[in-house]
């Protein structure tokens, strides 16, 4: 694959080294021409007229075009002479012609656009000119667009030489091209100025997003990541990956499909026969025939996982079906041209290989009906998670209860749902001992009687999210995680337990979502194991709830991500706090906690959403303006 | 220039090209600080000479100017990226995998 990387690049310099031997050849021709012409006038035409007259080259034309440049330089040189005494004559230099007149006026245009131009501005803002210089840098750049470009003649700035320009061709100091032979003797005479720093204020939105990716600004960045995203800028120029080991094709495939770089042509380079799984999140690139195509190079495939796939038809399922796949996990997004009698057919056929499902997004088919075919035809999913289905309700929550297998679930219903509390309480009451993750968001009106059965029935959980939920009280959270025996939990997501009176701001008496005591319990019973927590928006844990969890004694020596945005109570003595109780921290999200001043961080700690707030990083101040 | 408390290390490529540099700059690589550990008792650790053959000196030479890079970096914030050309980056990008870099 390298190969012809290189190849295509060796290519292209063959290319130009061809341009700059026909002009040579040009050249000569000149010259020959007028050799022959004087010695042998009668005998016709010479072996390389014929051979430049087959290639379309006339040696009359380039004759005469000759004489006319000889001519033109002669009457320019004479021409020249008086204007330059007429020009010592008189100091301040008046055009001589209405002709230069024009082209000064031209000229002042255009420098006048330029300066208006965004080039312009970033040019500037790069290199630091001041005001004084604006002139010569809007010049300068108006040089730079009238050069000539590669594969035009030019004379030598320097000699004087007719040469072809090339990319490669150097500037000489009055702002000319110069000839290959010139060139290398001025490239060792100028060396190249050292690059100017960056200027602060510039990069900020980029540091921020850097942070937002858990990336730490200090440091490089690990080779690995820097080649991906070299992989990723050349994609269009690869033909294939090598031997890339599966792992390293995934990230590829999230970075392209960030950059929304997932096209048929780049598809190509994902489809292994050998491999077992596709992982490609957006796919809104491709067509129908695309996913025939995934389907027909993969035929060993077990795993599908595409994200975005608008274009997805009947048929690809239809096909799936037909050629009896062994699919055993699907996971599809936006997959909203599937009929439900589709839906119905694929859970029939394949259902019973089916262990994990995952759908989001759709809204024109997958009804109640539908769900329940899925709860017969699929008795051995361990994984299911269903998000914004639009035609899912309340009546198909009762029959996720048969799947005895299931291990891992997620729901996410429509905010229009009124989701009731009794068929949640079947789902737990019959799975809830074996499953090892739970993840309910949006349940608004669910109440603290899925707490208690959570409490009673769940032995397994590691994960756990149940967010924004405006019904679940203070002490029904703390009752959940006092004495619970469950194990402690790795992934907590707890955000927006809150309560949304907005005539009532410090909430009522009897604290609703989660709040202090609920935030205790819950650091003393999973304070060992938890990696993961988010507590945004639960906005009643009190300052002396903080104080009390991330005390001098206290060690969560796991935790490696911590959500607190929208805890206003927390300022910068809270987060040296929770630095030293949190020793393995990577990420600490602090939206909208404005009595963050002035902190010092430990390296590798992205600390994301402050504002205008100093940051210490060992050593390292910057301080940040919004 | 070799021996496990030497502060320097040998790295060499497929085709012979050896790269001398030293030994924390090499470690970052957790492949390589793992194959120098002298308590593992390879020959690399007693040595200080680890033979990548997998490898040629032209990824190996970028490899290794990346370790200078993130060492000579690693007090700086905002850093770019080093510059890698197109038609190495494959190769280079096994490479990092492999030498977990």
């Amino acid at each position: 694959m390298i190969d012809r990387f290189q190849e295509r690049e060796r290519g292209e310099r063959r290319e130009r080294r061809g341009k700059s031997v026909s002009g040579e050849a040009a050249e000569a021709a000149e010259q020959g021409e007028i050799q022959t012409d004087k010695t042998n006038p009668v005998a016709g035409h010479s072996a390389l007229t014929d051979y430049l007259a087959s290639n379309n080259i006339s040696a009359q034309q380039i004759r005469t075009d000759w004489d006319r440049r000889q001519a033109e330089a002669l009457r320019q040189a004479t021409e020249q002479e008086p204007s330059v005494t007429a020009e010592q004559s008189q100091s301040p230099p008046v055009p001589t012609s209405p002709e230069d007149a024009v082209k000064k006026r031209k000229r002042q245009q255009a420098i006048a656009r330029i300066k208006n131009s965004k080039e312009f501005a970033r040019r500037k803002a790069r290199g630091g000119y001041d005001d004084d210089s604006d002139d010569d840098l809007a010049i300068e750049i108006h040089e730079e667009q009238n050069r000539r470009k590669p594969g035009q003649f030019a004379n030598c700035e320097i000699c004087d030489k007719r040469f072809t320009v090339t990319p490669y061709s150097k500037t000489g100091p009055d702002g000319g091209l110069l000839c290959n032979i010139c060139s290398k003797k001025q490239k060792d005479d100028k060396k190249k100025p050292p690059a100017k720093r960056r200027a602060t204020g510039i990069g900020r939105r980029q540091n921020q997003s850097n942070l937002l990716d858990g990336l730490t600004p200090h440091g490089t960045q690990s080779l690995l990541e820097t080649c991906i995203k070299k992989v990723a800028d050349y994609i269009h120029d690869i033909e294939d990956f090598g031997d890339l080991p599966p792992s390293l094709l995934l990230r590829l495939g999230q970075i392209l499909s960030r950059r929304r770089a997932v096209t048929p042509r780049t598809l190509d380079l994902f489809l292994r026969p050998q491999y077992t799984s596709i992982d490609l999140f957006d796919c809104a690139k491709l067509d129908t025939n695309d996913y025939h195509k995934i389907l027909a190079s993969m035929p060993r495939l077990t795993r599908v996982n595409l994200r975005f796939t608008t274009p997805m038809k009947d048929q690809v399922f239809h096909y799936m079906m037909e050629r009896d796949m062994n699919i055993k996990d699907l996971h599809l997004d936006g997959a909203n041209l599937v009929t439900d009698d589709c839906w119905r057919q694929l859970f029939t056929k394949l259902g019973h290989r089916f262990l994990s499902l995952k759908l989001w997004n759709l809204d024109s088919a997958f009804d109640n009906e539908t769900a329940k075919v899925m709860c017969l035809q699929c008795p051995d999913l361990q994984r299911l998670k269903l998000k914004f289905l639009h035609k899912l309700d309340n009546d198909m929550l009762a029959e996720i209860s048969t799947l005895k297998s299931l291990q891992h679930l997620s729901l996410r219903f429509m905010r229009e749902t009124e989701i009731e509390t009794e068929p949640v309480l079947q789902i737990v009451a019959s799975v809830g001992s074996q499953l090892r993750s739970l993840s309910l968001e949006e349940f608004e009106f669910v109440d603290d009687r899925l707490l208690q059965h959570l409490h009673e029935h769940c032995r397994l959980l590691t994960k756990l999210r149940l967010t924004l939920n405006s019904t679940f009280t203070d002490k029904g959270l703390a009752a959940l995680f006092t004495g619970w025996s469950n194990q402690a939990l790795t992934y907590v997501d707890l955000h927006s337990l809150r309560d949304v009176d907005m005539t009532n701001p410090d909430g009522p008496e009897e604290p609703i979502g989660l709040a202090s005591d609920g935030f205790i319990a819950l650091m003393e019973h999973s304070g060992s194991k938890v990696q993961h927590l988010n507590i945004a928006s639960c906005r009643h844990v009190s300052y002396k709830a903080f104080e009390q969890v991330f005390a001098e004694n206290k060690l969560y020596p796991k935790l490696n991500y911590l959500d607190i945005s929208f805890s206003t109570v927390v300022d910068d003595y809270l987060i040296q706090c929770i630095l030293r109780c949190c020793p393995a921290l990577q990420r600490l999200v602090v939206f909208a906690c404005f009595k963050i001043r002035d902190v010092h961080i430990p390296r590798g700690l992205a600390l994301i959403g402050t504002v205008g707030a100093t940051i210490k990083i060992d050593g390292i101040t910057q301080t940040e303006t919004i | 220039m070799s021996g496990p408390t030497s502060e320097y290390v040998t790295l060499v490529s497929r085709d012979g090209f050896e790269f001398i540099i030293p030994r924390n700059v090499a470690c970052v690589s957790g492949t390589i600080r793992r194959m120098l550990d002298p308590s593992s008792k390879f020959s690399e650790g007693l040595t200080g000479r680890c033979v990548l053959d997998e490898f040629p000196g032209m990824v190996l030479e970028k490899v290794c100017e990346y370790l200078c890079y993130n060492d000579k970096h690693k007090n700086d914030i905002n850093v770019p990226d080093m510059d890698i050309p197109p038609e190495l980056c494959l190769e280079l990008l096994m490479a990092a995998d492999y030498l977990d870099v």
